[in-house]
Formats: structure tokens, C-alpha cells, sequence
């Protein structure tokens, strides 16, 4: 894909189900435009899992070329527990120039989160993308998924990220293109990707049975060992 | 006696392959296993299974109550359970420490609570994130005798699983039951089966109270005089005895281990919990290269399987000990290995609060059977 | 029920008489506590719903006292017994019974919280001022100059403080549906109507309730008879004032008989 095919500034803010695969997403998104040449700007925004999910990964996203609002280890000594520590330069992400990729973490307070991000929802280029696995059990159901996705409030797009880690196949899938294509039929919200790993790219062609892209990504969470 | 709003129906149909975190693990398992409510206090590593426990509460008509620490969160539990509930907690390090205040109760009046333990670093608050140093409290904390059942588990599928069973072997046995996890396995994701217990052919043990049960007293039912204080050594040394002794009667049908390629073996190495995930990668691989090397895996690190345990070194030269922790599982390995080949060489790879990889192991193996010790 | 209290050594109909004569030494107030409690509870006919937890302490020694489902937890513990028993089965009626030291010291975030919680439970506490059970020790309620063997030269408010106030910060931190008093084992059959009320106000679901209850300890106290009576009605009462301090208005109805007489004790 060239760069003419992406909008001026991309900015876009994955939030969905613990362990959906937002921050999986989200980092790879954050490569594909950083391979562009384009400035990008990654930030973990997960209040209730915080430090934990793009920490391991800072330096090899640094060493990419992007810049990366997260917390060092060494930063957090004596901050106690998980603790909801926000990284004071996140509430500025937006106001960054070029792209800006927001890692949301699961919790109650859904797109909220973004209250705590200056200028979010004046904001022109923001989409807010829910990533939906339906191999979890949460979200296994059409019913559940649009009950799940009026809860997070705003969201302008739906990614089927449905995948059982290592044991997936095109089947779960591809159950995961219908139903979350049928959720999107609810919501009038629309389905912007399917995401599937590189291992099963060669049964997936750049759009999926239902015409959604196809993004193709590589898992580098397994690094930040959970 | 009233019964709880639980809703018919397991809240797992049939079986299905799912992908998540442990702690989501467990409390699915929970939910599945029938259990009717959750006492807890947050602390990291284990604080989604409250949350995904919580989300799931007015679903399946189950019930929550936070509470001011966890030795309330404890005794809370016990409340619940002597109301004849499947009742559970969940906790960690420093939560743990605490724990064992109530849970010396539980062992003192034979009380089946079920308790996760989700392992942090240690000692004192350390980190959030990992270890094995619980091993020593969650076997023997408390001023008793560890007349306790732990599970350790090394996987997601293990927590789903030995969460249900936890719940059976403490309604069965009436010792207090432990899912023994770390902060690994809590947040690490992965796919596993999750089902109904009735669709495996599983029973669930029932349950039922110690106290309010159903009619008048003096009229079909004595009132339940439940204590835990004595006045005289010899009363404590009866119910001790009586204690004591069922649990070494019980003990053969509760220890589970798994080992692999020990018969011919030099190098038998020895590990538990998620450290096993990485001994028993390595071992694999060096077997399959015809390397004399295998495994032993306790899976119950109380009781422990100690004739297993012995079988399984006869014939080995040497072992090798492998933990997140400075010598926990070692003690346990020594204690049981006595009155078998109890002068083994035993090598070690002793990492507190940190992971263990299988390229680790497979180093060590490698080292000692060169001849160059760990 | 005036001529009930008089008709010595009647007992109520809850207590375990196997037990008796209880274990509490001569002069304690734990059984006129406990005669209190169980004449309430024969009043309300609710035996057989009861669960009476007793905590350690001298308290403990209630655990076979009265022919109901009783349970001995530990130090300060009875409370989340009794609260997860509660939560668990909100049927049955369960009493947190306790001294001063387990209410106010190592159990008084149990108190704090179950009291904020607004847990259906009804909790009882006895102030005898002192550790009993362990010898006689300085408890959360000595009073200032108090002598105990952890404060051999009087309680100094200074260095120790001043005695809490249980009631008064348990009422302080409630609202609506609590029901808070201190009653005194000096007027019998006032408190077996805050007990009442207090278990009323279990029963009706309306809320937490809990009675602290000034007690006698001659043993601890070295005192003769004279002595303990001038010190639980003097002494004590000029720091723990006796009264309710907290009513839920449908629980406003007087559960004693107009016209009885107080103070005339047991």
C-alpha cells in the first residue's frame, strides 16, 4: 500500500476486550506507518493494565523510529502497585504532530479514557476503533458484541481481531467476520478490518469473505511475555 | 434454608475453545464450577478475576462482596462457606501473608474454602509481577501443620481446570484447597478449552451448611457448636491426631505428578508451575537428541508426591532443581527424597521472582552432562 | 416481662443449659449480657435463624453458651465470619459478639467497614475497659489514669490517648437504617430493648446495628462488689454516656414496657 492511500495524519485509538489484541494492533499499525516514513507517535493509554503491555516492547518501537509515550521500568519504582499512573506526556499525545496511535486499555470507563487526552474529541482525524475477538467468551455473540460496543460510547469502527492465539485457524476467523459484520449491521457502526497473523495470511487475499481489508499482522506481544 | 439466585444452567454450554488471560481462566472456571460467591481485596496479580467475576455476577445470579482487606476477604469466605456455598477468594503476596490468619482457621474446623494465589514477587511488597516464593507460605503458613491441598498450576487449561477441582477436592476432603498460579500465568494469554463439568462427566461435589440448616432445634437438629480454641493439650492432641491422620489416609488420592522420560534418565530435572512449561520444553528437545535426560513435575505441592518422586530418581545421577524462588521446591525435593536416594547430587537453577526460560535449562542439562555442573 | 426478670435463676429458653452455670467468673457481665441477648431472642422466637459468633477474648468462652448454631472465629474475626455468612445467606440472623479489644483494636477495620458497608448484621461489644482473657492488659477503652499491667502507672492520655468512643464513631460514619447504642449491664431491661431493636433492625433488613455495653470485670479490676457497681456507674459513665445514639424512625417504638422499673439490675 502506498502512502497516497492513507489520510494526511492517521490517528486512531484501539480500545475493546481485555486481551482482544488492542495493543497487538496498535503496534503493528504503528510500523506499518513508521515504514511509510511517516513521524508516528504510539501511546499506551491501558489505566487499568498500564506499563505492562508496551513497556517491554519500548526500545525495539524507539529503535523502529517512532516515539513512544509509555513508562520505563526504572520510571515506575516506587509508584506503587499497578497503580493507574498516567504518564503525564499522554495527555499531550494529540497535540503531536504526524500519526498518533492511542493503545486503550480494557476497563469500565471504555472511550472515557479520552477525556484525560487534551483536545481528543475536538479532535478531527480521531477514529476510534473497537477491536472484537469472538473467541472470547465476552464477546462471543452478536448480542454481546453490540451490547459491548454501546458500552465503550464512541466508536467509529469495528476490527474482527477473532483468533485462539496459536491454534487458530481460518475458521474462527471467518466466524468472526460474520458476527461481527452482523453486529456492525446493528450498530451502523462499520467493520474498517479483519486482522489476521502472518501465518495465515496465504489463506486470506487483501479483503475477506465479506470484502473487509485485510490486515496482515505479526505478534510481538508474546515478547512482553503476557 | 434459602437458596441463592444462581440461574440454572451452567454458564459454559457444552465446551468451547476460547482465548484469554489466566485470571479470566479461573474465574470461568468458577462461574462453571457453580460457585456462588466471591469475597475479595484487590491486589495485583490477581485483580481480574474479581473484575471478570464482577462483570458476571448479575448474569448468572452469583454474588461479590469486596472487602476491607484480606483477612476480612478470608473470613468472609469462611462465612460463606459454613452458610454451605461454594465460596472462593483470590489473592497474593503481601494478600497472602495475610490470608493465612483465616486460612489457619479453615484448617483448624476442616472449613473447604477454595483460595487462587496468583504468585508476586516477595518478600514484602517486591513486584507485581511473578515469582514462586509462595510456596513455603501457601504448603504451611499459619501456625499448623499445612493440612492443606495445593494445586500448582503451569497453564491456562490447568487453571480452568483445577479451579473446578479445587472446589470438589475441598467439598470432598475438607481441607482448605489452593490453586496454586503466578502473575505469569494470570496475565499471560492463550487458548484453552473451557466447559461445562457435566459435559466432561464431571460431578460437583455437593455442598452443605455448618450452620442454619433447616429446622428447630431440639426438634430433628442439635444447634452446630463450631470452635477452634482448646482449654488442654490433650483435646488439641486428639483433634490433631484425628486431623493428622485423615489427611495421610487421603493423601494417595489426592497427589497427581506428572514425569516424562525418567527411566534410563542421568538428569532428572525437577520443576513446577510455569518454571515445568520451560523444563519440560528443554527436556523434550534434549531426549529427542537422545540425551539421558527427563523430568519430574509435582503437580499437588501438598501433598506432596513423595513415593513418585522417589520412583521417578531411582535410577537417575543427578538432578536438577528449577525454580523462581531461592530453594522452596528445593526443600520440598529434599524432605521427600529422604528414606529414598536421598544422596543425589542436586544441581539447581534458583531465580527469585524471575522467569526461567526452556534455553536455561537446556544450558544447565547440557553443562552437567558435559561433566561441568550448573 | 418485668416479673420475667425477676423470676430468678430462670433462664432463657436459647440458653444451653448443659453449659450451666457458665464459665465467666463470678461478677462478670458477660451473663447478664448474654441473659439480655437471650431473653431477646426468645422474645422474637428466632432461635432456630440465629448464628452467634464470638470472637476471642473472653468472649470464647460463650461458644457453647446458648443452644444455637455458634461459631468461635478468631481475634477481632467474628465480624467477617458473621459477614460473610450474611452475604452468603441473608435468611439467617447472625450476632457478632465481642470485647472491646477485638471490636476496637485488632478488629476495628471489620467494625469500620461493615458499619460503612451497612451489612445486615448485628454486632455486640462488651467495654470492661481492659484485656481480660490475657491478664488484664490496657484495652482501646481504659480509662485516662486507669491502671493496667500495660499501663502500671495509669492510662496518660498523653502517651496513650483517650478511650474510644465506639458508638459514638460508629453512629458518626452511618446513615440511614443503622441502629447505634450503648446500653449497660447495670440497666437490664434497657438493654435487652436496644438488643431487641438492634436484632429488629437485622431482621427487618433496614440495616447494620450496634450495641456497645458497658461490662463489669471485678476480677481484673481487683474489686469487691461496692467497688465494681461505683465504677461501671460512675466511673465509666462519665466517659461512655449511655443512650441510643442512632434510630431509624421505624424502629422509634419502645420495645420495654412503660413504667418498668430500671436499675434494679439482676
Amino acid at each position: 500500500m502506498s502512502s497516497a492511500q492513507y489520510p494526511p495524519r492517521v490517528v486512531e485509538a484501539y480500545i475493546g476486550e481485555y486481551a482482544s489484541g488492542k495493543s497487538e494492533i496498535a503496534v503493528n499499525r504503528a510500523l506499518e506507518l513508521v515504514r511509510l516514513g511517516r513521524p508516528v507517535t504510539i501511546v499506551d493509554l491501558d489505566l487499568v493494565e498500564p506499563c505492562y503491555t508496551l513497556r517491554p516492547l519500548k526500545k525495539e518501537l524507539e529503535q523502529a523510529g517512532m516515539t513512544v509515550l509509555a513508562w520505563e521500568t526504572a520510571e515506575l519504582i516506587g509508584l506503587g502497585e499497578t497503580g493507574n499512573v498516567l504518564k503525564p506526556s499522554t495527555r499531550f499525545c494529540l497535540l503531536r504532530p504526524g500519526d498518533v496511535i492511542v493503545d486503550i486499555g480494557y476497563g469500565i470507563s471504555g472511550a472515557r479514557v479520552l477525556n484525560l487526552v487534551e483536545n481528543a474529541w475536538e479532535d478531527p482525524d480521531l477514529k476510534i476503533y473497537a477491536v472484537i475477538n469472538v473467541a472470547r467468551p465476552m464477546t462471543a455473540t452478536v448480542d454481546q458484541i453490540v451490547d459491548h460496543v454501546r458500552d465503550i460510547g464512541r466508536v467509529d469502527g469495528l476490527i474482527n481481531n477473532s483468533h485462539l492465539g496459536d491454534e487458530t485457524g481460518v475458521a474462527i476467523v471467518e466466524e468472526g467476520v460474520r458476527t461481527v459484520a452482523a453486529a456492525s449491521r446493528i450498530l451502523d457502526i462499520p467493520v474498517v478490518a479483519t486482522v489476521v497473523a502472518e501465518s495465515l495470511a496465504a489463506s486470506f487475499g487483501t479483503n475477506d469473505l465479506y470484502g473487509h481489508p485485510v490486515r496482515v499482522i505479526r505478534r510481538y506481544m508474546p515478547k512482553a511475555f503476557w | 434454608m434459602s437458596e441463592t439466585s444462581v440461574k440454572p444452567g451452567c454458564p459454559v454450554a457444552g465446551e468451547r475453545k476460547v482465548f484469554m488471560t489466566g485470571n479470566e481462566a479461573v474465574c470461568w472456571a468458577a462461574l462453571a464450577a457453580g460457585a456462588e460467591i466471591m469475597y475479595g481485596y484487590p491486589i495485583t496479580p490477581q485483580n481480574e478475576i474479581m473484575h471478570y467475576w464482577t462483570r458476571n455476577v448479575p448474569k448468572f445470579g452469583r454474588r461479590f462482596l469486596q472487602t476491607e482487606d484480606e483477612l476480612s476477604a478470608g473470613f468472609t469466605t469462611i462465612g460463606g462457606v459454613l452458610a454451605g456455598r461454594r465460596a472462593f477468594t483470590a489473592t497474593a503476596g503481601p494478600g497472602n501473608v495475610l490470608m493465612q490468619e483465616p486460612l489457619s482457621m479453615a484448617e483448624a474446623m476442616r472449613i473447604p474454602v477454595v483460595v487462587v494465589i496468583q504468585q508476586r514477587g516477595g518478600p514484602s511488597t517486591a513486584t507485581v509481577i511473578y515469582s514462586q516464593q509462595e510456596v513455603t507460605l501457601t504448603c504451611f503458613g499459619g501456625n499448623g501443620e499445612g493440612l492443606r491441598i495445593v494445586y500448582s498450576t503451569s497453564s491456562l487449561q490447568d487453571l480452568y481446570d483445577y479451579t473446578i477441582k479445587a472446589f470438589n477436592t475441598a467439598w470432598k476432603y475438607r481441607f482448605p484447597t489452593f490453586v496454586l498460579g503466578d502473575g505469569y500465568q494470570a496475565k499471560m494469554r492463550e487458548s484453552l478449552n473451557i466447559y461445562d463439568p457435566a459435559a466432561r462427566g464431571i460431578d460437583m461435589v455437593p455442598t452443605e451448611p455448618f450452620v442454619g440448616k433447616p429446622g428447630k432445634i431440639g426438634e430433628g437438629r442439635e444447634a452446630a457448636h463450631l470452635r477452634n480454641a482448646y482449654s488442654v493439650e490433650e483435646e488439641l492432641e486428639v483433634a490433631m491426631a484425628r486431623d493428622t491422620s485423615e489427611y495421610e489416609r487421603v493423601t494417595p488420592e489426592i497427589i497427581e505428578y506428572d514425569s516424562y522420560n525418567t527411566e534410563g534418565a542421568d538428569i532428572v530435572v525437577i520443576a513446577h508451575g510455569i518454571v515445568f512449561r520451560s523444563a519440560a520444553m528443554a527436556v523434550r528437545e534434549l531426549a529427542g537428541q537422545g540425551k539421558k535426560v527427563g523430568y519430574f513435575r509435582p503437580i499437588t505441592l501438598r501433598p506432596f508426591p513423595r513415593e513418585q518422586l522417589q520412583q521417578a530418581v531411582a535410577r537417575a545421577k543427578m538432578l536438577l532443581v528449577a525454580e523462581s524462588a531461592y530453594g522452596q521446591l528445593l526443600k520440598l525435593v529434599k524432605e521427600n527424597l529422604y528414606g529414598g536416594p536421598c544422596n543425589l547430587p542436586i544441581k539447581t537453577i534458583l531465580r527469585p521472582g524471575v522467569g526461567i526460560t526452556p534455553e536455561e535449562v537446556t544450558e544447565a542439562c547440557n553443562a552437567l552432562l558435559d561433566g561441568k555442573g550448573a | 416481662m418485668a416479673v420475667e426478670m425477676e423470676l430468678q435463676p430462670k433462664m432463657p429458653k436459647c440458653w444451653n443449659l448443659a453449659t450451666k452455670p457458665h464459665k465467666f467468673c463470678p461478677g462478670c457481665g458477660h451473663g447478664l449480657i448474654l441473659k439480655a441477648l437471650g431473653q431477646a431472642i426468645d422474645d422474637l422466637g428466632i432461635q432456630d435463624r440465629v448464628v452467634f459468633g464470638c470472637d476471642i477474648g473472653c468472649s470464647l468462652l460463650a461458644w457453647d453458651f446458648f443452644n444455637m448454631d455458634t461459631v468461635q472465629a478468631h481475634h477481632g474475626r467474628a465480624t467477617p465470619v458473621m459477614v460473610g455468612l450474611k452475604r452468603a445467606n441473608p435468611e439467617l440472623i447472625v450476632i457478632a459478639y465481642m470485647g472491646d479489644g477485638g471490636g476496637y483494636a485488632i478488629g476495628s477495620q471489620h467494625l469500620v467497614n461493615a458499619a460503612n458497608r451497612n451489612d445486615k448484621i448485628t454486632m455486640i461489644l462488651a467495654n470492661n475497659t481492659n484485656y481480660a482473657m490475657t491478664g488484664g492488659q490496657m484495652a482501646p477503652t481504659t480509662m485516662p489514669g486507669q491502671k493496667t499491667e500495660t499501663t502500671p502507672y495509669g492510662r496518660d492520655v498523653k502517651e496513650d490517648g483517650y478511650p474510644m468512643l465506639g458508638p459514638e464513631m460508629v453512629a458518626a460514619i452511618t446513615h440511614e437504617g443503622t441502629y447505634v447504642a450503648r446500653g449497660t449491664v447495670s440497666k437490664l431491661l434497657t438493654l435487652k430493648s436496644y438488643l431487641k431493636k438492634a436484632l429488629e433492625n437485622q431482621i427487618s433488613g433496614r440495616g447494620f446495628s450496634f450495641v456497645e455495653v458497658l461490662s463489669t470485670c471485678p476480677t481484673n479490676w481487683r474489686t469487691n462488689a461496692e467497688q465494681t457497681w461505683a465504677f461501671l456507674e460512675q466511673t465509666m459513665q462519665e466517659f461512655f454516656p449511655v443512650g441510643e445514639l442512632k434510630v431509624p424512625p421505624e424502629a422509634a417504638a419502645p420495645t420495654a414496657p412503660p413504667g418498668a422499673v430500671e436499675g434494679e439490675g439482676e
